[in-house]
C-alpha cells in the first residue's frame, strides 16, 4: 500500500537519514511512502502566536496536497500532527472557515475536501499495518533490552485529536514488545512534558523537564527511552547534552528501534549517531 | 454487581503525620462523585472531599484518578473502569495545592495568582456610560471573542495538570491567562489597563507555557488556555514587547517559514539567542554524527504560490503579531542561492529522483555543481 508521507522539519535537511531510515522500515512492512514534496513546515504551533488563520491555511494547505494525489496522509511528528488534526478538526466542525481557505487555495489550484485521513506513526502502526505485522518482520528481537515508552503530549492531547487513550495508553508499549523488548513501562513521566518547545521560549523550563524524565528512567531501571516523535527524540538527546549534568540516559526515536530489529546496521537505524551512546 | 477498589488519599493534618491511602470497594455505577458519596453514606463518613452542584456547574469536585485530572461529577465510573481495565483507581487531591483534609485542598494559592493578572474590567469612560442606569452594550461579535472563556468556573483542573506550574512556581496557572485575556479583548475595557495586564502576564509567566494541551484537554467547560496564551503573546508583541527569546522566535517562524516553506534550526540560536557560532557547532555535531547538514533548507516545490496564500492571509489579519521582515527574507533569499550556485529546486529533484539516500547528497551536488 501507499500513503502520503508529510516530512515537517524532521525528515529533511539535517535529519534527513531520518526519512532514510524511515523509509526502510516501512518498505519492510510493505508500505510505500510517497513523499508530498510540495507541503511546508506546519509553523510548529508557533505560528499560531501570528495568526491562527495563518496556521489553518498551512496546514490545510498540507493536507489538500496529500489529497490531491488521492492518498491518506502520515504526519511522523507528534507536534506536526497535532497541528495538521487541530486545523482539520477546525475546518470540518466549520463550514464557514473551511469555505475561506478554500477560496485561498484555490490560487493554487488546490482544494482541501476533508477526505484524506491523517495518521500519526502510533496509529498507523496499529490500526494499519498490525501489531502482527511489525512482529513477522522482526529479525534480531531486542530480548533484554529494557525500554521505557515515552508517549509525549501532542498525541495525547487534546482528547479530540489523540491517536490513543489518554489516560491510559497502550500502543507503544504493543509495538515494543512485538520487536521483542522488555518493556518497562510503570513510571511516572510517560506524558511529562519534554520541553522541546519551551527550549526558545524558557530554556530552564525545557531543563527542568528533561531533568524530571531522564532521571525517572534511571529510577526503574530502563536501558533507553523509546518515543515515537521526533521532537522529544531531539530534546532527550541533543538538548541532554546541554544539560549541566546529563543523567546520560540513552534514547531513540522509535523507528530506529523498529530499523535495528528488522535487521538493519547500528549505521543504518541511525542509532549509531546520537550523543548519548546507545546500548544496543 | 460489579465492584472496583477505590483507594483513597487521606489526609488529616491535625491527626496524621503523613499522608496514606485507603481502599474502598464501591459500586462500577453512576460517576465518580456518586461513589465518593456512597462511601461517604455506607462505609467511612470520615472521608472528606468538595462537591456540591453534582452537574458540573460549581467545579467544586474535581480530584485525580491514577495522576490524570477528572472532574468527579462528570466522570462515569464505568468508563473508568473500563479504561483501567478493573485495576484499584487512586483517587488524589488536586496537584499543586496544599491539601485541606484528604480530596479537599487550598484554592487561595491559585486564586491569589490569578488576581494579579487583573481580571477584571477597567472601564473606558468613551465607551462604558457613566450613568449606572444606562445600558452597556456588548454586541454578539464581540461576545464571539470570549463566550468560551466565561464559562470558566474555577475547577483547578487546568492548574493541577499544568506543566508550567509544575516547573515554574511563579507560573500564574492556564486559567488565570484565559480569565487575563478575556478582558484583554473586552471593548469596554481601557487601553491603559489592557497595557499593565500584558506587563503583569509577562511577569507571571506568560513564556512559560510549554504548549503541552493539558489544559484544554482537562477543562470541562471548553475553555482553552494554551490558545488563549498564544493569544496574549500575539498582544504582548503588538504591544511592542519583542526582545523576548519567544518574540524572536515567532520572528523566525514567520520570515523562514515565508522564505522557503521551512523553519532553520541551524540559524534558530543565533536569531533568538544571538549564539552566532551555533551554526557550525551545530554542522560539526551534525557532520560527527554522520549527517550532513543542509545549512539552507531546501525551498520547497510551488514555493512562489505558497508565498502568495501566506501574503494574501497576512494582509488581510487585523490582529497579526508582526509583519514579515522583508529585509530578512532577501538575506534568506541569497544564502540559499548562494549555497546551492543555481536554482535548487531542479538540482534536487534531479539528484533526488537518482538516489533516495541523503548522506552525501550535498557533496554529490556540490561536485555536480563544480563548486567546493
Ligand atoms: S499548555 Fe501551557 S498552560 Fe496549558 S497546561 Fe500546558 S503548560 Fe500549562
Ligand atoms: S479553565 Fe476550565 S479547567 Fe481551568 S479552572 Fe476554568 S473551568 Fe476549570
Ligand atoms: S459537584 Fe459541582 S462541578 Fe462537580
Amino acid at each position: 500500500m501507499k500513503i502520503g508521507f508529510y516530512q515537517g522539519c524532521c525528515f529533511q535537511g539535517q535529519d534527513a537519514h531520518m526519512f532514510d531510515t524511515m523509509r526502510k522500515v516501512f518498505e519492510k512492512l510493505g508500505v510505500e511512502l510517497e513523499l508530498l514534496e510540495e507541503t511546508t513546515c506546519c509553523g510548529g504551533n508557533t505560528i499560531e502566536e501570528e495568526e491562527r488563520e495563518l496556521s489553518y491555511a498551512i496546514n490545510l494547505r498540507n493536507i489538500a496536497l496529500s489529497e490531491a494525489k488521492g492518498l491518506d496522509m502520515l504526519i511522523s511528528c507528534n507536534t506536526c500532527y497535532m497541528v495538521i488534526a487541530k486545523a482539520k478538526l477546525a475546518a470540518d466542525k466549520n463550514k464557514k472557515l473551511k469555505e475561506k481557505m478554500n477560496r485561498l487555495l484555490k490560487a493554487e489550484g488546490l482544494e482541501y475536501k476533508g477526505s484524506a485521513k491523517i495518521y500519526h506513526l502510533l496509529d498507523f502502526l496499529r490500526d494499519v499495518v498490525g501489531y502482527e505485522k511489525i512482529r513477522e518482520a522482526v529479525v534480531n528481537p531486542l530480548t533484554g533490552v529494557k525500554v521505557v515508552p515515552y508517549y509525549g503530549c501532542h498525541v495525547l492531547y487534546p482528547k479530540e485529536i489523540a491517536v490513543d487513550n489518554s489516560d491510559n495508553p497502550s500502543s507503544l508499549e504493543e509495538i515494543l514488545k512485538a520487536l521483542g523488548a522488555e518493556v518497562v513501562s510503570d513510571y511516572e513521566c510517560k506524558d511529562v512534558c519534554c520541553g522541546y518547545h519551551s527550549f526558545y521560549t524558557d530554556k530552564n523550563m525545557t531543563l527542568r523537564k528533561l531533568d524530571r524524565i531522564l532521571n525517572s528512567v534511571k529510577e526503574v531501571s530502563g536501558d533507553i527511552i523509546a518515543t515515537p516523535c521526533p521532537l522529544c527524540f531531539k530534546a532527550f538527546d541533543i538538548y541532554q547534552a546541554k544539560m549541566e549534568s546529563p543523567p546520560n540516559v540513552p534514547s531513540a526515536f522509535l523507528t530506529e528501534l523498529m530499523a535495528y530489529a528488522f535487521g538493519l546496521s547500528r549505521e543504518e537505524s541511525g542509532l549509531k549517531y546520537h550523543l548519548i551512546k546507545v546500548p544496543v | 454487581m460489579e465492584t472496583v477498589t477505590l483507594k483513597i488519599f487521606r489526609y488529616d493534618p491535625d491527626k496524621d503525620n503523613v499522608p496514606y491511602y485507603k481502599d474502598y470497594e464501591v459500586p462500577v455505577e453512576g460517576t465518580l462523585l456518586n461513589a465518593l458519596l456512597y462511601i461517604k453514606d455506607n462505609l467511612d463518613p470520615t472521608l472528606s472531599f468538595r462537591a456540591f452542584c453534582r452537574s458540573e456547574v460549581c467545579g467544586s469536585c474535581a480530584v485525580r484518578v491514577n495522576g490524570k485530572t477528572k472532574l468527579a461529577c462528570k466522570t462515569p465510573m464505568r468508563e473508568l473502569y473500563e479504561i483501567w481495565k478493573g485495576k484499584p483507581l487512586k483517587v488524589e487531591p488536586l496537584n499543586h495545592m496544599k491539601v485541606i483534609k484528604d480530596l479537599v485542598t487550598d484554592i487561595d494559592e491559585p486564586v491569589e495568582k490569578m488576581k494579579t493578572l487583573m481580571p477584571w474590567l477597567v472601564p473606558d469612560p468613551s465607551v462604558v456610560p457613566s450613568d449606572p442606569m444606562h445600558e452597556s452594550i456588548i454586541y454578539p461579535e464581540e461576545m464571539e471573542l470570549y463566550k468560551d472563556q466565561i464559562h470558566c468556573m474555577l475547577c483547578f483542573s487546568c492548574y493541577s495538570a499544568c506543566e508550567a506550574v509544575e516547573d515554574n512556581e511563579r507560573y500564574r496557572g492556564p486559567f488565570a491567562f484565559s480569565r487575563a485575556y478575556r478582558f484583554q479583548v473586552d471593548r469596554r475595557d481601557i487601553e491603559t489597563a489592557k497595557d499593565r495586564r500584558i506587563r503583569y502576564a509577562i511577569s507571571g509567566g506568560l513564556w512559560s507555557c510549554v504548549q503541552c494541551q493539558k489544559c484544554l484537554h482537562v477543562c470541562p467547560k471548553g475553555v482553552k488556555p494554551a490558545e488563549d496564551i498564544q493569544n496574549l503573546r500575539r498582544r504582548s508583541i503588538r504591544k511592542g514587547f519583542t526582545d523576548k527569546p519567544g518574540a524572536k522566535k515567532l520572528k523566525h517562524y514567520v520570515d523562514w517559514i515565508y522564505a522557503t516553506g521551512q523553519i532553520n534550526r541551524l540559524y534558530l540560536p543565533a536569531e533568538v539567542y544571538g549564539d552566532s557560532e551555533a551554526v557550525e557547532v551545530l554542522k560539526s555535531a551534525y557532520k560527527s554524527m554522520g549527517a550532513e547538514v543542509w545549512e539552507v533548507p531546501k525551498p520547497v516545490k510551488g514555493l512562489l504560490k505558497f508565498r502568495d496564500t501566506y501574503l494574501e492571509v497576512l494582509s488581510k489579519s487585523e490582529e497579526k503579531a508582526m509583519n514579515i521582515d522583508f529585509s530578512h527574507v532577501r538575506e534568506i533569499d541569497r544564502l540559499v542561492s548562494d549555497f546551492f550556485k543555481a536554482d535548487v529546486c531542479t538540482i534536487l529533484d534531479r539528484a533526488l529522483s537518482k538516489s533516495y539516500e541523503s548522506k552525501g547528497l550535498v557533496d554529490r551536488l556540490k561536485s555536480l555543481l563544480g563548486g567546493n
